[in-house]
């Protein structure tokens, strides 16, 4: 985990929570985790927490889980599992959109969802 | 020779007993109205500290961080932060519930009552290099200076509430006639007895029997408003609902 990832987490863990109203207590027992840890996490000197943690967070203060989890540094839960049913075709795609641009990659992400209801 | 100028230090002004209650009062109905009036203990700090003020939270290792002094809290009031010790947080040491949260309470007073003589002006240069660790003022076990009694005062006024108090005390006791110290040591050993089995031991000091006794009396509201014994033994005898003396009577 990179120092810049846990910073930028750690802030804007901090920011949004405020911003929302939840005290440091509060938040930790929605969250699940000791309000030790979750200020640990906010003051930047433990990496972000897991996945399935960052999720609860970013619903709690409705945040996008995807971009939460990216900025954490993991992976979303379902992830793995959709690599595991085409273990050649996804890591290949994946590599083959490397590089795209958000624009074109939100172009190809269209091209699928058209591809996925003409194949119903 | 020529006369020298210099600008008076801003002091801490004198408050009356009244004036703790007034802004105890100011503070949480400024919360209530924005959060919904609190009614009923126990009184939500955190919430009134982190929510309502914005004040940043972090919990650290502060006798570690300050190995020269027994600092349980510390607040840099230009950032707008307060560090309280670890070993307070409730979560991790059930036992030291009220002590956390007399210690927030205490920090939120200082905020309340002190931060004009610590908060830089915004077109003053720092005398200091920006972003140094020092705080702007450390809350340590034993401290006595005007500052921080009046932090505890305030803190102790904004955790119990005086109506909320007397309504309790009413309610517990039937009355508003206070408890005399001379009247629990008619049963004082059994009293001495059941505390030292709750607290695994007796404090040292001159009044610690006579604490012991007191705050036996304490205990039920202290656990209602979520502070130490110790905490509401203090409050209720500023209140003059436990008096360690019977003051004679025209009559007696």
């Amino acid at each position: 985990m990179s120092k810049k990832a846990q910073k930028r987490f750690g802030q804007l863990l901090r920011e949004k929570r405020m911003e929302k109203g939840f005290s440091l207590r509060k938040f930790a027992r929605l969250v699940g985790v000791s309000p030790t840890y979750l200020s640990q996490v906010e003051q930047m000197n433990v990496d972000p927490p897991t996945a399935d943690r960052v999720k609860r967070m970013a619903e709690l203060l409705g945040e996008s889980v995807d971009a939460w989890t990216s900025l954490a540094g993991r992976i979303t839960e379902d992830l793995p599992g959709i690599i595991h049913q085409e273990p050649t075709e996804v890591p290949d795609l994946l590599r083959a959109v490397r590089g795209l641009t958000a624009d074109q990659l939100r172009e190809l992400r269209q091209s699928a969802e058209d591809m996925k209801k003409k194949g119903k | 020779m020529a006369r020298r100028f210099t600008k008076p230090k801003p002091e801490v002004s004198y408050l009356a007993p009244d004036d703790f209650e007034n802004e105890a009062a100011l503070i949480l109905s400024e919360y209530g109205n924005a959060h919904g009036q609190v009614n009923e203990p126990p009184i939500p700090i955190d919430d009134i500290v982190e929510e309502y003020f914005k004040l940043v939270v972090e919990y650290k290792d502060l006798r570690a961080k300050y190995p020269e002094g027994d600092v349980l809290a510390a607040i840099f009031f230009n950032d707008k932060r307060i560090e309280v010790d670890a070993s307070l947080v409730p979560e991790d040491f059930p036992a030291m519930r009220g002590r956390y949260r007399f210690t927030l309470a205490h920090e939120l007073s200082h905020w309340r009552l002190h931060r004009h003589l610590y908060l830089r002006q915004a077109n003053q240069p720092a005398l200091l290099p920006a972003g140094g660790a020092k705080p702007d003022h450390v809350l340590r076990s034993r401290l006595t200076d005007r500052k921080e009694f009046q932090a505890n005062h305030l803190a102790g006024c904004i955790l119990m509430p005086r109506e909320m108090v007397k309504r309790l005390w009413h309610a517990a006791h039937g009355s508003m006639d206070p408890i005399y110290l001379d009247d629990l040591r008619r049963k004082q050993q059994a009293i001495l007895t059941a505390e030292v089995l709750r607290r695994g031991g007796i404090k040292s000091g001159d009044d610690a029997i006579d604490n012991m006794l007191l705050e036996y009396v304490a205990r039920p509201m202290a656990e209602t408003f979520e502070v130490s014994p110790d905490a509401m033994r203090i409050r209720l005898e500023g209140m003059n609902l436990l008096l360690r003396k019977k003051e004679p009577t025209l009559f007696a």
